[in-house]
Formats: structure tokens, C-alpha cells, sequence
């Protein structure tokens, strides 16, 4: 499967990927609707946009109790079913990278589906930071894979719990 | 290999398809008291305040079992587990013989002594039958009492609420959810209840509950005149149901003490969810805590050892979240102040929101957030901080959502 990658080096921080996935979800350019986010680190002057790299046993799949998250079999991303999720917010509570969001409207949790297999935030990167890459290929530049990747940013299994 | 599964829920299932994702062959029997496919315990009261419909409870479909390969006993108790034999046997009389045992089964509602509690129009909602029979309950302007202020206690009191009944709470401790939130927290919970019409009344002792000639039920307080409802729903505490083993050389200690490997004393013999006492995040080795996240973990790891594999669990780190009264409220970790520790909080009461963390020696180990869903999203990200044991310089960047990453990462 094809996954977002981000390249923090690349990042400029100019946030059109928020602006392109908000527009994309509800025709509007709210932000804070925005399931990728750009996270800051001042000090280091620093930006990373992350959002969900769809994890291979993801823990919010395995834990929503509501069986709403699934794999979408065509494009493999992790999925929330919004006509099963209850809104119980556990996934929120179970995500390593806060890449699941709560949808103040319809009242259930909303995340990345890969915009069915079209990133729209690839789509409108302005500096190529984020790029539309099969699974095995990204983060390359850092010659690692990504779970590794991950394993070591946040200790995780796979899994991720 | 034989393997029987007790419980047919979180655990149970969670065990299950970890079990045969590594192992297709050996056959399996998942034995239930309830009858029917699982459902969630976690959404009976999304359905009770009709959140979601009825269908929606229902996490497993009949061909779901045929497709893994088991058979089923569905609505038949585990009466007797014989662990010289290797057998089972089931209230029917009939016996299964089994080489690896998961018991996952769960816990029930605890009714407190008091004087003439037990009996008709008092209910818990912890099954779906108990939640078919508050369905049918909840007419507007019924008035009902709450008899603890938990997580569920609270969630069927604003089901209730929702539904148009007249509702109280009661808890004997001095705040409401003693168990999940610090002072703070509860105090603005507390408002948020009593501003849905929700009675509260804290520091309460209930003497007894009497029958009326009309069949309403009189509740006696002390210091207080009594209070007359047509119904009582009890949250007051679970018992983890480990009758099956009485007489078994299977040890238990309020529930069933596993190793990390979800094991029992007994080899073979294996332990998951609510009825378990495992490790957790904190070194602790015997814990329960009786959270569904809790639950899928452990049946993960029993899973996979059962199957054969070693797989060390790392412990469960509470967590519990859940939106009632129209806030969101999040618990994970460690999070009542205690001496040696620092926290660090938002206190913003007009917005109802609170947050806090709190940290040892500038590592997290627990945090609380009241208010808008995007602080449990903040909650969410802390937790590998927790887990991790990493120091967090920057908590009030943290808070403010920067910070995805451990710095030094970044
Ligand atoms: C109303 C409600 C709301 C909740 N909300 C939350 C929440 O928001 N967040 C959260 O983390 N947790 C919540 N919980 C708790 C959560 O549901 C439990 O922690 C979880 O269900 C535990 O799973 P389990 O598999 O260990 O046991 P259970 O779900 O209790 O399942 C036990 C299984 O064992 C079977 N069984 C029991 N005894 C026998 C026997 N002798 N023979 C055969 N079968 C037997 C039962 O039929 C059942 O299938 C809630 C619980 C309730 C009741
Ligand atoms: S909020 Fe929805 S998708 Fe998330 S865990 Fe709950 S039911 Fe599942």
C-alpha cells in the first residue's frame, strides 16, 4: 500500500496540506477540521506535519469497541466506519500521534483515509515535504523502515499500544 | 491442541483472533453464558440514550465465528473447571476436555449491603439484557436513582436523564467518579450533571431502601428525608466472576493473578480482561482495571502464547475516556497528586475545561482532561511519553499541541 510520507527537512510550514484536507472534507478552510496537522517545535526550528501512517496492527483497530475501524481493502488505509463509530472517543485516547479527531458535527471520531487513494495534502504540498510513497519505500531517506521509524520515536510495537 | 476460550467478548475475542492469526488448525471452542453473538458492553448506554440503533451493539456476525474456524456454546455457563482432567463442565452436565484454557469471564455489578436494596425495580446496566429491561424502563418522568457515581453509573444516569426520566445520583465518597478524576476534575463534571437537571448528592449514606404499598421504592438517608423513585440503578463496583474455579487449585486474590505471559499458577491455564490481575505500566504485577483497552490487551498476549509464541506483555496503562453531559471526559495513568510529584494544569472553568499532568521528576505518568475531544487527541499523543518513561521539558507547548514527537526525536 501507498502511504503519506513527510519529510521534516522539506517542510516549510506554510500549511497548505491543513488547509487542502479541510477543504476536501467539508468544502471550507477551517483548519482545526484538517486530520493532518502541523506540529511545531520552536526551539529547534523545527515543523513536522504528520498524520496517520495507517500502522499494519493498528491499536485503535484492535481497541475501538465498536468494531468501526477497518481496512480499507483497496487503498489499505485504516478507515473509521462513520455509520458504526458510537463517537466513544477511544481511538483519540489510543492514538500514538493524535491522528484521529473528533467531528464536533456528526459526533463520531474521523481520521485519514488517503482520500480514497488520492492524498489531496500530497496533492497541495507546496515544498514536495510530503510525498505519496508505497509502505516499503518511505522513509528511505532515513534508510529505516517505518516501523522502526515509529518504534523508536514512540517506543511502539507495530501495534502501538 | 485443544483450546477452549471462556467469554465472548473483549478478551475473549481479542485472544481469539490473535490466537488463530498465528495458529489456523488447532481447534478452538469459545464458550458463552449469554446467548447470541458479542456485543459491546462498551456502547449499551450509547444505545440506552439512542446514540446509535440497536443493530449497531452487535460486534460480531453469526458467519464471523464459522469463518475462524470454531465451534461455539453460546448461552451455557461454565460451571466447573477440573485442571487434573483437563475438563470442563458446563451447567447442562456436559463436560469438554481442553490442553490450553483462557478464562476471560469477565465481572459483574457489585450490590452493596444495604438494608432491602435487593429485590424488584432495582437494576445495574451491565448486560445487554439489563440494558433491554432499562430500555423498556425509561418512560419521561419516571424518576430514578443512581446508587454510585462511576464511569457506567454516570453514563446511565445521563441515559436516563436523556430519556426524559427525573434523576438522582448518590455517592458515598465526598466527589463524584472517585475513582477516575482528582477534586477538580470532579467539581466540574459535577457542575456540567447538575446543570442537565441531575440531582447529585455527595457524602451520602443510604440506610435502606423500603417498598411502598403503591410500588415505589423509599430511600432512607441519613440526614435527610427520604426519597421516593420508581426505580434504582445500582454503579457501585465490580466482582470479577471467578466462581468456576472455586475448588480448583487455580489461585485467586480479587480476581485471577497472572504472570505477563497472562498465565495463571496453573500452566495452561490463562487469564484475560476484567476477571485478570495482571501487570501494568508501572511495575505493578497485579492490577485490575477492568477497562475494555485493558481487556483487548490482555486477550492479545494470552492469545499469542496460548498459540505457542513468548510474548512478554508490557502492561496496560489505564485509560478511560468517555463524553457524558456534554463533556468529554479523559483519564490515563497516575493522576491524583501525591507527594513527590508535579503537575502541571489548565484550569479554565468557563470554558469547562481542565487539564492535567502529572509528572515525576519531569516524566509523565498520568494526566486528566475535561472540556472539547481535542485534549483527549492531546492525551492520546502523551501516552507513548508515559510508557516510554520520557521526560517532557515543555509541557505547556505540549498542551498547547506541539510537541508530536519526543524533542530530542525532533
Ligand atoms: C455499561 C458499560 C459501559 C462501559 N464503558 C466502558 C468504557 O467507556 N471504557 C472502558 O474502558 N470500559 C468500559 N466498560 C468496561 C468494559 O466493558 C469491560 O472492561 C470489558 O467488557 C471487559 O471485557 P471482558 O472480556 O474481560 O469481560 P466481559 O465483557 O464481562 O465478558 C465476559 C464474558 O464471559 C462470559 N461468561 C462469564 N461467566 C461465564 C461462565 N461461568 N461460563 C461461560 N461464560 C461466562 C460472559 O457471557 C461474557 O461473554 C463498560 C462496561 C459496561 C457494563
Ligand atoms: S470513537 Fe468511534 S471509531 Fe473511535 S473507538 Fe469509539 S466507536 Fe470506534
Amino acid at each position: 500500500m501507498r502511504i503519506v510520507e513527510v519529510d521534516p527537512t522539506s517542510c516549510v510550514a506554510c500549511r497548505n496540506c491543513e488547509y487542502a484536507c479541510a477543504f476536501k472534507q467539508t468544502g471550507d478552510f477551517d483548519i482545526k477540521d484538517s486530520n493532518i496537522r502541523v506540529n511545531f517545535y520552536p526551539e529547534e526550528r523545527a515543523c513536522i506535519p504528520w498524520t496517520c501512517v495507517h500502522c499494519g496492527e493498528g491499536w485503535c483497530m484492535e481497541v475501538c469497541p465498536a468494531g468501526a475501524i477497518l481496512r480499507n481493502p483497496e487503498t489499505g488505509a485504516v478507515e473509521i466506519d462513520a455509520n458504526h463509530c458510537a463517537g466513544c472517543k477511544m481511538c483519540l485516547l489510543a492514538c500514538p500521534s493524535g491522528s484521529i479527531h473528533f467531528d464536533k458535527v456528526e459526533l463520531v471520531s474521523k481520521k485519514c483515509d488517503l482520500c480514497g487513494g488520492d492524498p489531496a495534502c500530497v496533492k497541495f504540498c507546496t515544498s514536495g515535504a510530503l510525498q505519496f510513497v508505497e509502505e516499503e519505500e518511505a522513509y528511505s531517506f532515513r534508510r529505516e523502515s517505518l516501523d522502526n521509524k515509529l518504534k523508536r520515536l514512540f517506543g511502539l510495537n507495530k501495534r502501538g499500544s | 491442541m485443544q483450546i477452549v476460550i471462556i467469554g465472548n467478548s473483549a478478551a475473549g475475542l481479542s485472544a481469539l483472533s490473535r490466537f488463530r492469526s498465528i495458529d489456523r488448525e488447532s481447534p478452538i471452542t469459545l464458550i458463552s453464558a449469554e446467548s447470541g453473538t458479542a456485543y459491546s458492553k462498551v456502547l449499551l448506554p450509547y444505545y440506552l440514550r439512542r446514540k446509535i440503533p440497536y443493530e449497531n451493539l452487535f460486534i460480531r456476525r453469526p458467519e464471523d465465528y464459522t469463518q475462524a474456524g470454531i465451534k461455539t456454546e453460546f448461552g451455557v455457563k461454565v460451571k466447573r473447571v477440573d485442571t487434573e482432567s483437563h475438563t470442563l463442565t458446563l451447567e447442562d452436565g456436559r463436560t469438554i476436555g481442553f490442553a490450553r484454557l483462557l478464562i476471560a469471564t469477565g465481572s459483574r455489578p457489585f450490590l452493596p449491603p444495604i438494608e432491602g436494596l435487593a429485590g424488584a425495580n432495582v437494576y445495574h446496566l451491565w448486560t445487554l439484557s439489563d440494558t433491554e429491561q432499562l430500555d423498556s424502563l425509561f418512560r419521561p418522568g419516571q424518576r430514578a436513582l443512581v446508587i454510585g457515581s462511576g464511569f457506567i453509573a454516570l453514563q446511565a444516569a445521563w441515559a436516563a436523564q436523556q430519556r426524559g426520566l427525573k434523576v438522582t445520583v448518590f455517592e458515598l465518597l465526598p466527589r463524584i467518579m472517585p475513582t477516575v478524576l482528582d477534586d477538580r476534575a470532579a467539581a466540574v463534571l459535577r457542575q456540567k450533571v447538575e446543570e442537565h437537571g441531575v440531582e447529585v448528592r455527595i457524602g451520602i449514606h443510604t440506610e435502606a431502601v423500603e417498598r411502598t404499598r403503591k410500588g415505589l421504592l423509599r430511600v432512607q438517608t441519613k440526614g435527610h428525608p427520604p426519597l421516593d423513585v420508581d426505580l434504582i440503578i445500582v454503579g457501585a463496583g465490580v466482582r470479577p466472576n471467578t466462581e468456576l474455579l472455586d475448588g480448583s487449585p487455580v489461585q485467586i486474590d480479587r480476581g485471577i493473578p497472572v504472570d505477563e505471559y497472562m498465565e495463571t499458577n496453573v500452566p495452561g491455564i490463562y487469564a484475560a480482561g476484567d476477571v485478570a490481575r495482571g501487570p501494568t505500566a508501572f511495575g505493578e504485577t497485579h492490577q485490575t482495571h477492568a477497562l475494555w483497552p485493558t481487556a483487548v490487551e490482555h486477550g492479545r498476549i494470552a492469545g499469542a502464547n496460548m498459540a505457542g509464541r513468548s510474548v512478554p506483555y508490557q502492561g496496560s496503562l489505564n485509560m478511560n475516556v468517555t463524553e457524558m453531559f456534554g463533556i468529554t471526559v479523559a483519564s490515563m495513568g497516575k493522576f491524583i497528586e501525591d507527594e513527590g510529584l508535579t503537575s502541571h494544569v489548565i484550569d479554565e472553568a468557563g470554558q469547562s475545561r481542565y487539564v492535567k499532568i502529572i509528572l515525576r521528576e519531569g516524566i509523565p505518568i498520568g494526566a486528566v482532561a475535561l472540556g472539547d475531544a481535542d485534549d483527549t487527541v492531546i492525551l492520546g499523543r502523551l501516552r507513548p511519553w508515559i510508557r516510554n518513561q520520557r521526560s517532557l521539558p515543555d509541557v505547556g507547548g505540549f498542551l498547547e499541541g506541539r510537541y508530536l514527537l519526543p524533542r530530542q526525536v525532533a
